[in-house]
């Protein structure tokens, strides 16, 4: 393991990219707070709770969705993970390293939403403690998946429209801006397989908005455990 | 001293681009040359352990390259084909990255980052995002990382494709710099010719030539290449030009036909090589 290249490639690519860059820490809030406006015109405030809580579920997870293009533009089209390859860091030092430098682009839209949660009442010391965890092993999983398809497909073009539609279906269906009661129990173990779905059920029960659904820590920490072990599969350090 | 012992290598799709390689690597600069699509990137990228041979063996300093891969990559630097500079990020962050990469300490990545930007001659780009550096400054960043590595054996692929002739000069200019052994891929053979002390020549997934460059000129004996588009008693046809070679003293009277001669270079080993496998 070597941490402190992990940390330099976050503070390189991920500190320093948003001063000369910020347009990545503007695209990465414009859609949760999009959707917080439109919950809070649409129910007349009364689920606006919900929406603060989903906003902090959305910008992690579509964060970490998108990691994947960049991902597969530094393996496919700068060769920069190849040049990688052949120094002394492992697969998961390059993870973390990249995974680390867009969780840094989510900071201002947490703070932003921290703020939010504060005026409405939502924080209390175990509650921030709780939705931390959940926020990091979201962080984890998505992080992951965005690996499994940087690693798995062909052409850089694809990718983008990729990350696009599972943007949407990862963090926008789940119920991350409504009450899970809405939906189901069978619609929701569907959804589980995006990690923003336990990770908004937990949080909703965790914040008092709905009832607390225990089954969903174990599905988040099983499926983070499991797209871990497939993200290393497919970063395809040494390609077969 | 790189030992290639009879590597294959067979995509999932069938492409068999290696088809058994052979060889010894221990000179200071070691060029394989060939055509687009010859082999040199896959077996640039089994070499550097990027890439998974389908059966085979390569020896880096008494090393195998599958067995011993971490102590292998301790030892190596690979810059890849068409490797691309991240456009946000500064030569210098690049190179320090690189570096803390390869164990570094912070302090010691920024010298050795500093000291080779110097001796490339881009210094004063060192803290400019690379989107807006040159092309040729773009690709010093990477044979900057070369230099900075103090890796024992440093591989190179096609590090002055897409480039104009002076940043290529450029860039050349800055390889000789490179302390280590040195395998570079070219489809550039009068740079193999100048640079290199041995020369590989593959093609279709064999090494169909190898040797110093003067012994591979040294066959030809004296001789040099006349070249017309019309038909030569006794000529090469290639496309739509006839290459013939001939005792340099009947050059005047071949130039009086209307032919062009050159002196002989490796193109001219590898044309001859190429021709006799056709055939």
């Amino acid at each position: 393991m070597n941490p402190k290249f992990s940390l330099y490639f976050a503070w390189y690519y991920g500190f320093r990219v948003i001063g000369r860059g910020p347009s990545y820490v503007i695209a990465s809030i414009a859609t949760p707070l999009t959707l917080l406006f439109l919950v809070y015109v649409l129910s007349s405030g009364t689920l606006v709770q919900y929406a603060v809580i989903g906003g902090f579920v959305t910008l992690v997870a579509a964060n970490g969705l998108t990691s994947a293009s960049d991902a597969a533009f530094m393996r496919l089209q700068a060769k920069i993970q190849d040049l990688f390859v052949a120094t002394s860091i492992s697969s998961i030092d390059y993870m973390i390293g990249l995974t680390l430098s867009f969780l840094l682009f989510t900071v201002p839209g947490l703070a932003l939403y921290s703020v939010l949660a504060v005026l409405y009442h939502l924080f209390t010391p175990l509650r921030i403690a709780i939705m931390i965890g959940v926020l990091i092993m979201l962080t984890l999983s998505t992080s992951a998946i965005s690996f499994i398809i940087a690693g798995s497909i062909k052409h850089i073009r694809n990718i983008w429209g990729i990350t696009g539609i599972l943007s949407i279906i990862m963090t926008i269906l789940p119920p991350t801006f409504y009450p899970y009661t809405f939906l189901p129990k069978y619609i929701l173990y569907a959804l589980a397989i995006s990690p923003a779905t336990p990770a908004a059920i937990i949080l909703q029960g965790t914040f008092g908005l709905s009832p607390e659904f225990y089954t969903m820590i174990f599905v988040l920490l099983g499926e983070t455990a499991i797209y871990l072990s497939l993200a290393k599969y497919f970063t395809r350090w040494r390609e077969k | 001293m790189i030992q290639i012992n009879n590597i294959r290598k067979k995509y999932s799709d069938g492409t068999e681009a290696l088809r058994g390689i052979n060889a010894e690597m221990g000179k200071r600069i070691t060029s394989v040359i060939g055509r687009n699509g010859a082999g040199k990137t896959t077996l640039m990228r089994i070499l550097s352990t990027q890439l998974e041979p389908s059966s085979g063996e390569v020896i880096i300093d008494g090393l195998d390259v599958m067995k011993d891969t971490s102590e292998v990559r301790k030892k190596i630097c690979s810059i890849p084909q068409e490797a691309t500079p991240l456009g946000i990020l500064t030569p210098m962050e690049h190179i320090t990255l690189y570096l803390l990469a390869r164990k570094f300490q912070y302090r010691e990545a920024r010298r050795e980052a500093m000291n080779a930007l110097d001796s490339l001659g881009i210094l004063e780009y060192r803290d400019k995002p690379a989107d807006t550096l040159s092309g040729g400054t773009k690709r010093k960043i990477f044979v900057a990382m070369a230099i900075a590595s103090n890796a024992d054996t440093v591989f190179l692929d096609e590090p002055t494709t897409g480039l104009d002739p002076v940043s290529r000069m450029e860039v050349w200019s800055s390889i000789r710099k490179l302390d280590g052994n040195l395998i570079v891929t070219t489809h550039y053979m009068e740079e193999a010719e100048e640079l290199s002390q041995e020369v590989f020549m593959v093609e279709s997934g064999l090494i169909i030539e190898k040797g110093e460059v003067g012994e591979l000129l040294s066959r030809f004996n004296g001789k040099v290449r006349a070249e017309s588009h019309s038909p030569m008693d006794g000529g090469i046809r290639i496309s739509n030009t006839y290459v013939k070679y001939i005792p340099e003293p009947d050059a005047a009277e071949y130039i009086r036909m209307g032919c062009t001669v050159k002196k002989v270079t490796l193109d001219d080993v590898f044309i001859l090589r190429g021709v006799s496998l056709e055939s």
